[in-house]
């Protein structure tokens, strides 16, 4: 079976755990926990009738504390990048972020989940700062790990496009 | 020695195993260059659980059971094909074991020579410590940025209320300035807060006065400021319209309004309306509506005030006739006034009620011991007037030896005082009154004739009120303001019932009548306003009982008689009733219930 290791990757707090929770166990917590080094959850999909395992590398938040290790991205297949809706400087931390990641391993897939869709009422990010990333061939979803809504989507579009690279 | 140094490695040894196991840390040495590593020493106590049960030394590959672990011998074995010294650490991960349970682990890879280790240590209470601060410092980092984002909001949400309340406040005024309203808004202090361009030009004001006292900006009167004092501790919508006069500058008169503010009890709201117009045409109206003392602008008075100047400039003798209570003195002294006299004396003389010697000795003055009780000379009123005016009132009572001496005064302008034989030369102007009518008193032997004509060279005839009823609003008006002065009560208005009355009266004893009418009202009134019930009980009265409408001046002897019986009928024949519907006085109708031998039974 095919292993692809997939990084999750963002600010502190934007619900990279909980995203990794809700699509591999399809439980949520509202409780915070914070995330120190990585924790690797499996979980094994079939994308266009082939069967492939998800190595889900959630690591832990970026911020002043925690600087993402390099060692932690190498290997990875592609990343997924995630923001919380309510919270517009956890946006620009994404951005440096996918530098980072481009400069080390290249121009691997990637995708964008706005989380928290379920407070959009309280959102920060406006639609104008996203549809300056979607042209610049981003692939953005919405989400909410606390609902499951983008859940499935994201991690299902990305093998996708793991698989298609691949083939 | 050798069995020493041998007891020496033996005990090394074990104490590095021990130290292991206290470390919770596994030992690992890769075998050749596989993924095989051979667990060296004691296995700690967590070790079984994520790798399953190993004895040493047996061979292992973590990297199946931990991908972590799996890319960290990737770089490792880079370390170690660099034959580099030092140590390469994982970082911490977590792996949780078959019953779910989570545990932290961190590895370090090491060359010890030319053996390639591996230590997978699990972190204890020390990294549970850091997680802790680390995730008290990330909460407390999320708590401060909802703090910022909601002060953000809310100065946002108040910056744009303020915006609003800004461009609202800027409409309004604009609204206000477009009204033409003359606002003044002060605080609890009572100084200015705000001033309309209308309130800035009524009062004058070319700076800007915002800050100042209320005082400060209008200049009036201590009366005045003192009742806008007092409205603007107890403000109240009902309140009419404070009357000022602003003194410097263009004068002005304004009517003040003091609102309380709708939303800060301590704020005043005074609203100015100019009325300086309506007061100077109401000076006009007033002005057209007296003539000197004389309150009247229907055209019968108007007639009479032409009259009067007419008269004035000529020195004829007048005679006024008019019912009772009609004012005729002030007439009189109205043409006094008029005259070129007007600097000499007035002298009013009632000629009712004197015998012969009194009113001759009153008018022609007397000789000491002229007659008993005459002690000294003493000059008349003729002579006392010389160089003005003598109003003899009741002309028509004089008696008849009094005539004739009152006759040579008029054809000589001379008088002989009592007691005295030489005639003195006087100047006065001769004016007359009477309620009679003279031609009767002519027919019944009571009047010389020749005075007749020689008092009324001129006549004035003043109108009942009862004719003139278009005048009561104003003449109660005036008789109020004159109460209000001397009674110094707060009462100025006339309600429209109490005015109704007063309208539909008879008023038998005319003008004077109504300011008895008006003063007793104001006494018995409680309030600002004179109501219905404040009036005298005969006018009240009127409402109920046959009006008096038909009440007509007694022109003929005929007609008194009638008019006499009619009110001692009506007044049940209560003579002092009687006496009050006709508007005289008991003693004035007895003498005439004799002269028409009218006999009441007491």
């Amino acid at each position: 079976m095919m292993h692809k290791k997939i990084c999750m990757l963002g600010g502190f707090a934007v619900g990279k755990t909980s995203l990794v929770r809700r699509f591999v166990t399809n439980l949520f917590s509202e409780q915070y926990h914070t995330t120190i080094g990585v924790t690797v959850e499996k979980k094994s999909v079939s994308v266009a009738g082939e069967d492939v395992t998800l190595m889900l590398w959630d690591l832990y938040g970026d911020d002043e504390f925690q600087r993402i290790r390099e060692s932690y991205l190498r290997g990875s297949s592609g990343y997924i990048l995630v923001v919380d809706g309510t919270r517009k400087e956890t946006l620009a931390t994404a951005l440096d972020l996918q530098r980072t990641v481009e400069g080390l391993l290249g121009p691997i897939p990637f995708a964008l989940i706005v989380n928290k869709s379920d407070v959009r009422d309280v959102w920060e990010i406006d639609d104008a700062a996203l549809s300056e990333l979607r042209q610049q061939g981003w692939t953005i979803f919405f989400g909410s790990a606390k609902t499951g809504e983008g859940v499935e989507a994201i991690f299902s579009a990305l093998a996708h496009r793991l698989l298609q690279q691949t083939t | 020695m050798r069995t020493h140094h041998t007891r020496q490695a033996a005990q090394g040894k074990t104490l590095c195993t021990q130290l292991f196991v206290a470390l919770e840390t596994a030992v690992l040495e890769r075998v050749d260059q596989t993924d095989t590593f051979l667990l060296q020493g004691t296995v700690p106590a967590w070790w079984p659980s994520i790798f399953g049960t190993t004895t040493p030394p047996s061979t292992v590959q973590p990297g199946e059971r931990s991908p972590f672990l799996k890319q960290f011998f990737t770089e490792a074995e880079q370390s170690w094909a660099r034959h580099a010294a030092g140590l390469v650490r994982s970082g911490p991960w977590t792996e949780r074991d078959q019953h779910g349970t989570t545990l932290h682990l961190e590895a370090t890879a090491l060359l010890v020579n030319s053996r390639q280790l591996l230590l997978v240590a699990r972190l204890g209470a020390d990294f549970e410590q850091a997680r802790a601060t680390l995730q008290q410092a990330r909460e407390q980092a999320l708590r401060h940025a909802q703090t910022t984002k909601l002060q953000t909001r809310n100065e946002s949400r108040l910056t744009s209320q303020l915006s609003q309340s800004e461009e609202l406040r800027d409409d309004l005024l604009g609204v206000l300035q477009g009204l033409g309203l003359a606002t003044i808004l002060t605080d609890g202090q009572g100084r200015i807060t705000f001033i309309s361009d209308e309130a800035a030009g009524l009062l004058n004001l070319s700076t800007d006065r915002t800050g100042q006292r209320w005082e400060q900006v209008l200049s009036c009167s201590k009366k005045d400021r003192d009742a806008i004092s007092t409205r603007l501790r107890s403000p109240a919508e009902q309140h009419d319209p404070l009357t000022l006069h602003l003194e410097t500058g263009n004068p002005r008169w304004l009517d003040v309004t003091v609102s309380p503010h709708p939303r800060h009890n301590e704020k005043r709201i005074l609203l100015f309306h100019d009325t300086t117009e309506i007061h100077d045409l109401r000076r006009l109206l007033d002005e057209k509506a007296r003539f000197h003392d004389l309150v009247g602008s229907s055209p019968s008075m108007m007639q009479v005030y032409q009259l009067v100047r007419d008269i004035a400039r000529v020195e004829a003798t007048v005679l006024i006739e008019g019912e009772t209570g009609t004012g005729k003195e002030l007439i009189a002294r109205a043409i006094h006034c008029s005259s070129s006299r007007k600097q000499g004396p007035f002298i009013a003389a009632n000629c009712a009620g004197f015998t012969d010697s009194l009113l001759g000795s009153q008018l022609f003055g007397h000789k000491r011991g002229a007659f008993t009780g005459a002690v000294g000379d003493q000059a008349g009123l003729f002579e006392s007037a010389d160089g003005g005016t003598v109003f003899l009132d009741e002309i028509g009572d004089i008696p008849l030896n009094v005539q004739t001496s009152l006759l040579r005064v008029l054809q000589e302008k001379e008088v002989t005082r009592l007691g005295e034989a030489k005639p003195r030369k006087v100047n006065v102007r001769i004016l007359a009154a009477t309620h009679h009518n003279l031609n009767e008193d002519i027919v019944r032997g009571t009047f010389r004739t020749d005075l007749l004509y020689r008092i009324r060279v001129a006549r004035i005839q003043l109108p009942p009120l009862r004719d003139r009823r278009d005048d009561i609003p104003l003449l109660a008006s005036a008789f109020l303001g004159q109460i209000r002065a001397a009674m110094g009560k707060g009462v100025d208005q006339i309600s429209p019932d109490a005015l109704r009355l007063l309208l539909s009266y008879a008023w038998p004893g005319n003008v004077r009548e109504l300011k008895s009418a008006i003063e007793f009202a104001a006494i018995g009134c409680k309030g600002q306003r004179i109501t219905a019930t404040d009036l005298p009980p005969e006018i009240t009265r009127s409402q109920s009982h046959t009006p008096l409408s038909t009440w007509m001046p007694p022109s003929t002897s005929h007609d008194e008689r009638a008019q006499l019986l009619r009110a001692l009928n009506q007044a049940s024949g209560n003579r002092s009733e009687a006496a009050k519907l006709l508007g005289m006085s008991r003693a004035t109708l007895y003498r005439r219930l004799a002269n028409h031998r009218i006999d009441i039974p007491r």
